[in-house]
């Protein structure tokens, strides 16, 4: 019973990390320009990231130890210092977007301005980690979740061309605006593979108090749980590609993606479209706050656990505590939540090497992992993820320069 | 008492006692020793990350490589200037030894 | 890591000073996590092999290992702001009580020490002042295994 409830660990992994504010974004400007064109990203960045997950999952439940913890005592502080900042400054603008995105649907359903929800929607995401235990926030999150599958049901509604979604899933070259094209398809790569996720995921494994006796289980749940969040936004693009694209909305602005629901549900649209938004950025904020606060606790081997009170782990708790304030600044003084999250997903894929290389290297470390170290597979796909992150890391910022306005 | 900073002579570049380049130091052994723990040994060279940090090259990229780290015992090892480490011996010795 | 010899500490009999001991987690007796291995000092002798005397933690330690200037800086924010009266703790070798691939442990506790001097002034200072939530309670928390 205690190992099913796991999957509440990877949903939330999803919820957040996989289908956030950069997904919906990036997959309703997907849908909207190049309709079923861009699913292949999609995929692609989905498989990847199960097996990272996989892997963060079982590095922690092997040697107890979480990613940015391992990575300190492995690589050591010189080593992890600039890829450290450089990762928190990141994820300081992912937490932006994300309660952008979360004041934006409080915008959508009340019309008070984006910026006015800054502060309360701050003050809500840290209450929330302030008050709830690890299981608490893990449970309720995925469960609430679920409401994202709107997405999923709203694609179905529409009946989209089964032959079009098949061919989007393999790759090809696009018929106009080729700079937009692949400046949408690193987005959508940098959206699915998010640092933060493989932080937060081995952190709340060693949270959850796993072992060996995880490894099967955790294979199942990254399957599942980044099988769910990749379901739902392979359903936005399809939306998007629906409603969107015929009638030649762009999605410069996250009003027009919130026509995507009204089609399937007349009525109800608006606010189903707001609430999955809402949710989906919630978890996301909660994830990123978090996940910065493992990271910089683990770097200096300060106390940490959602589940001590805040007595214990104070630095911990201030640490979030100042992130979520911070980065609810950036709304508040009227920065675009919808640039800020394409500008954000991104620069996501350009620090992804940060991210791969060191999987590549602790995953290998037999004296570590033992029989538990990575296969040929596993690491063919770690390779993958090192060349096609510095790929992504050479030509997402020119991109951003030239197809991103 | 004469004492060294490990975490700062860690990746110093070392010579010989001819003034040869050597490599960087990249780990060092040691052991216990009543309630003691002596150092036995420091290994150099690139080979010495790659056994710090648990990992085959060969397994990893299929590259047919068996570097061994350079390693120079306790009592080869001049620290008198921890930021200028020299050996004692010459690099030929060092392995002649071996 | 190897296996452990009888030497009464949970110490393996081969040590690597940089993978096991050099930025490894450090928490005290009751596990409650302390800070990192910054620094590790060896004791040159005549004669003898180099044997460990203690470890350092600290910023000031950190930051050293960057450069010495940013040594001198962090150091002078510490004196003007700082709440640490200690810039360096050093914890004797003959303190470290067991090592594992995951933490060291030292025989002390970790709240009488520099390290926490940070953490009991936000306790004392800030988080006193928040209604806090009813999680913890000592119970579960700290002992994570």
């Amino acid at each position: 019973m205690k190992k099913a409830a796991t999957l509440a660990l990877g949903i939330l992994t999803s919820v957040g990390g996989f289908f956030d504010v950069g997904n919906l974004a990036t997959a309703a400007q997907a849908g909207g320009v190049f309709r079923l064109q861009l699913l292949w990203p999609l995929l692609l960045g989905t498989l990847l990231v199960i097996f990272l997950v996989e892997m963060s999952g079982r590095f922690a439940a092997v040697t107890r130890q979480a990613l940015p913890d391992a990575i300190r005592t492995h690589l050591g502080f010189a080593t992890w210092l600039v890829p450290f900042l450089v990762l928190s400054l990141v994820h300081f603008l992912v937490l932006g977007a994300e309660i952008g995105g979360i004041c934006f649907a409080l915008h959508l359903v009340t019309g008070l301005p984006t910026p006015v929800w800054a502060l309360p929607v701050a003050a809500l995401v840290w209450l929330f980690l302030w008050r709830a235990s690890f299981s608490a926030i893990e449970n309720s999150t995925s469960l609430l979740g679920l409401l994202t599958l709107a997405f999923v049901v709203a694609a179905w509604q529409h009946r989209p061309p089964t032959g079009q979604i098949l061919a989007g899933m393999l790759p090809t070259l696009p018929h106009h605006d080729p700079a937009r094209y692949w400046f949408i398809a690193v987005s959508l790569l940098g959206a699915v593979i998010s640092p933060y996720m493989f932080y937060f995921y081995s952190s709340g494994a060693v949270e959850d108090k796993w072992d060996d006796s995880y490894i099967g289980v955790n294979r199942g749940v990254s399957v599942i749980g980044m099988g769910f969040g990749s379901l739902i936004s392979v359903g936005a693009i399809v939306v998007a590609a629906v409603v969107l694209a015929p009638r030649g909305i762009q999605v410069d602005d996250y009003h027009q993606a919130a026509l995507m629901l009204t089609t399937a549900f007349p009525f109800w649209g608006f606010v189903l479209f707001a609430a999955s938004m809402a949710i989906a950025c919630l978890g996301a904020a909660t994830e990123v706050a978090l996940s910065m606060a493992y990271a910089t606790a683990q770097t200096y081997g300060w106390n940490w656990g959602e589940d001590l009170d805040p007595r214990e782990d104070a630095r911990f708790c201030l640490m979030y505590t100042g992130a979520i304030l911070g980065s609810a600044l950036l709304i508040l003084f009227g920065v675009d939540p919808l640039k800020l999250t394409l500008l954000t997903m991104a620069v996501n894929a350009a620090v992804l090497p940060f991210v791969a290389i060191p999987f590549l290297l602790l995953m290998n470390d037999r004296k570590l992992l033992k029989e538990h170290r990575n296969g040929w597979i596993s690491n063919t796909v770690t390779l993958v993820v090192v060349v096609l992150s510095i790929v992504l890391a050479i030509v997402s910022i020119p991109l951003l320069i030239q197809g991103g306005s | 008492m004469k004492t060294v900073h490990f975490e700062l002579l860690l990746g110093r570049k070392v010579h010989d006692s001819e003034g040869r380049r050597v490599g960087r130091i990249l780990e060092v052994h040691a052991e216990p020793e009543g309630k003691d723990c002596v150092v036995r040994e420091y290994l150099l060279g690139t080979a010495a990350l790659l056994t710090r940090l648990g990992i085959s090259a060969e397994r990893l990229l299929g590259l047919p490589v068996h570097r061994e780290p350079v390693r120079v015992p306790w009592d080869q090892m001049d620290l008198s200037d921890p930021e200028r480490p020299r050996l004692r011996c010459s690099v030929e010795e060092l392995t002649r030894n071996k | 890591m190897p296996r452990q010899k009888e030497n009464g500490k949970g110490i393996p009999d081969e040590l690597e000073l940089a993978r096991d001991i050099l930025d490894q987690q450090v928490v005290d007796r009751e596990e409650t996590k302390m800070g990192r291995v910054d620094g590790l000092v060896l004791e040159l002798r005549e004669g003898r092999p180099p044997r460990i005397d203690h470890i350092e933690m600290g910023a000031v330690v950190l930051a050293r290992r960057l450069s010495p200037r940013l040594e001198r800086w962090v150091d002078g924010w510490r004196r003007r702001f700082g709440v640490r009266k200690v810039a360096r703790y050093k914890a004797p070798w003959s303190d470290v009580q067991e090592l594992t691939s995951y933490h060291l442990k030292l025989d002390v506790g970790a709240l009488d020490t520099p390290t926490f001097d940070w953490e009991r002034w936000l306790r004392d200072h800030v988080i006193q002042h928040i209604p806090r939530p009813l999680k913890g309670n000592g119970e579960e928390g700290e002992k994570k295994e």
